[in-house]
């Protein structure tokens, strides 16, 4: 999760790299364990507008309805606040 | 004997340190003498009131297409560029086999808007290892090359079709460890990955389906050899950026490899962004690692007509479609069906970004009847004919046959003093010119005249030495350009001469000058004098291009035991 050198570094918003059969419920499942399991995927999705957002793959593609992909981003906090 | 002096100019040397008056002596294409040099010359170039500096590196480039037609990658030499870097964002025109060119003219076409046609009529395809690429364009080199090799390419290599879906498993992992050693050896500065960039059916290209053991194997190899690792990151949002630091960190600390990011903009409505990723990299460098962020110059501009598609577009998607999609005649058919059109008008004007189309400039169009509104702003064009802002810009459009050309100016990264701050910046690296890129958006050609006439001469946010350092030795330090970016004796004699008084990026203008009967937008370079190349004069303010060709491939190919 997040810098693997994170000693001394300044608190920045965590994440995860995805594993590469994740989904949206995956990844929920595993990191959002605090969260009722049935609103934990549309959070995720509420902190990772830059991956749900994204063009769908195509219907005949093997990640049809899955737009994560490995090299991914994805956050498991919202944004701070601006101060 | 000498081959050539210049002599009485100001000598910048690239070092950061005070400038003096002097004179350089150049030899079998190496800086011999730096002071006072008395030793006789085939060739003088009076610097009388001109400052010498060392030739300008360019650390991000697309020229790799445009170097098979054009091996000077103009107009960069005319701008004091004397070496490029192309292979950025995972893109590279080696290694590829047969069957991946037209994949990979797409994803260029796509990212970097590139036209197809110039493709088409511009390369002959006669190479497919990285060894026959560099022998290919080393045959007609004015300016140097420094090519990175493309992640996508790499998988596409290794994987086929399957790079486009999927991680690699181990085997095809240690295939594209083998293929990059391969490229390495044969030149390759550095690797190049995007994490943002889709190809021409707007999916992710093939880097974006690595994962962290991939890439982590790539820059294992890259370890072997000390060489770079070059990134472009989701750079619209400071989180995923400082993500991507962290990232390149931990790449970097773990391998010895220096990393680089572009591009780094100033959002004018969050500045704070920005500084939130500087803190990052500061915090990072004083840890150990090497991460570069990659600042551009200039203000973001881009001109558009209908006829190609813009990445102004890329956030209305129907428009999009129409323009990435549709023939010329079926683009026409579209923005004349009135019946569609309300629809169109209403996702053009979602977002506020009725106040972005107010400020277009109508920059040129075909017909007389609408020379006279060339210059006016959209709105007044709007006014004028009665219309609404999207019906006038689609009607204009319908009218030149899709060739009105629009610009939408000042879009950002434009805070003078923050942009100069940040170029300032000890841990800012110059550079993300895009060179020949995006050839019909923008001129990505002058952003080292830009530098001195705005933010050396205008702001005073640069010194002129800083400045020059900036943009040579500083740069070749970070790409592991040992004998580049300083007037040094023993060092390549790569040079540039130009009037600090005058040098300046001119005014961006529109030529057929690629293949296929293809346009750009270019712009002049001001007030730079000479440029020597290998120890050869390539360019002069009153000559233009001489035919020197003493370009090299660097760092070049690794010598075999």
């Amino acid at each position: 999760m997040g810098t693997s050198h994170s000693q001394g570094l300044a608190p920045a918003r965590k994440y995860v790299r995805p594993l590469p059969e994740d989904t949206w419920d995956s990844i929920a499942a595993r990191e959002l364990t605090q969260l009722p399991a049935a609103d934990a995927s549309g959070v995720l999705q509420s902190w990772n507008f830059h991956v749900f957002m994204r063009p769908a793959p195509p219907e005949d593609s093997p990640r049809a309805g899955n737009p994560i992909l490995p090299s991914d981003i994805i956050f498991l906090e919202p944004p701070a606040a601006a101060t | 004997m000498l081959d050539l002096v210049i002599k009485n100019g100001r000598v910048v040397d690239g070092s950061g340190l005070p400038s003096y008056t002097g004179d350089v002596g150049i030899k079998d294409g190496r800086i011999v003498r730096v002071g006072r040099v008395t030793e006789a010359a085939t060739t003088t170039v009076d610097a009388q009131g001109k400052v010498i500096a060392p030739g300008f590196i360019d650390p991000h480039t697309h020229f790799d297409a445009q170097l098979l037609w054009d091996g000077a990658a103009k107009p960069a030499i005319e701008h004091g560029v004397t070496t490029i870097v192309p292979g950025n964002c995972s893109l590279s025109l080696a290694p590829l086999k047969e069957e991946h060119r037209m994949k990979l003219v797409g994803m260029f076409n796509q990212i970097e808007e590139m036209p197809l046609k110039a493709f088409e009529q511009g390369v002959v395809w006669d190479w497919e290892t990285f060894e026959e690429f560099v022998a290919r364009i080393s045959k007609d080199l004015t300016v140097n090359v420094a090519p990175l090799v493309g992640h996508s390419v790499l998988r596409l290599w290794v994987m086929g079709n399957e790079s486009m879906h999927r991680c690699a498993t181990p085997e095809e992992t240690a295939k594209m460890q083998e293929l990059l050693r391969e490229c390495l050896a044969a030149g390759a500065i550095g690797l190049s990955t995007s994490f943002v960039d889709s190809d021409e059916k707007l999916q992710p290209v093939p880097s974006r389906y690595a994962d962290e053991i991939e890439l982590d194997a790539l820059c294992e190899v890259l370890s072997e050899h000390g060489r770079l690792l070059q990134i472009v990151h989701e750079f619209y949002d400071a989180d995923l950026t400082v993500a991507r630091v962290d990232q390149l960190a931990n790449l970097s600390l773990k391998h010895g490899i220096t990393t680089t990011l572009s591009p780094l903009f100033v959002n004018a409505d969050d500045n704070g962004a920005v500084d939130k990723v500087m803190n990052r990299v500061r915090e990072q460098m004083a840890a150990g690692a090497r991460v570069w962020p990659q600042v551009q110059t200039r203000p973001i501009d881009i001109s558009f007509c209908f006829e190609v598609p813009s990445l102004l577009f890329i956030r209305l998607p129907s428009w999009y479609a129409i323009m990435r999609f549709g023939t010329h005649e079926e683009i026409v058919a579209s923005f004349a069906d009135l019946e569609r059109r309300p629809a169109l008008i209403a996702e053009a004007e979602k977002n506020n970004m009725n106040a972005l189309w107010a400020r277009l400039t109508l920059r040129q169009v075909q017909t007389d009847a609408n020379q006279s509104l060339v210059g006016k702003t959209l709105q007044e064009i709007a006014d004028m004919r009665g219309q609404g802002l999207i019906e006038a810009m689609i009607e204009l459009s319908l009218e030149e046959d899709l060739q009105a050309h629009f610009l939408s100016g000042d879009m950002g990264h434009n805070d003078n003093a923050k942009v100069g701050e940040l170029l300032a910046d000890p841990f800012v690296h110059i550079g993300a010119s895009d060179g020949g890129a995006h050839i019909l958006s923008f001129s990505t050609y002058g952003d080292t005249g830009y530098l001195f006439a705005n933010f050396v001469r205008e702001q005073s946010a640069l010194g002129l030495e800083a400045a020059v350092k900036k943009i040579t030795l500083d740069t070749a330090n970070i790409w592991g350009l040992n004998d580049r970016g300083q007037l040094r004796e023993g060092f390549a004699a790569d040079v540039t001469v130009f009037d600090p008084a005058t040098i300046d990026r001119g005014p961006e203008y529109y030529v057929q000058d690629v293949p296929g009967d293809g346009s750009r937008y270019v712009r002049d370079a001001m007030g730079i004098n000479t440029v020597v190349i290998g120890g050869e004069i390539a360019y002069t303010e009153t000559g233009g291009y001489t035919d020197s060709r003493r370009g090299q491939v660097l760092p070049g190919p690794l010598q075999r035991p």
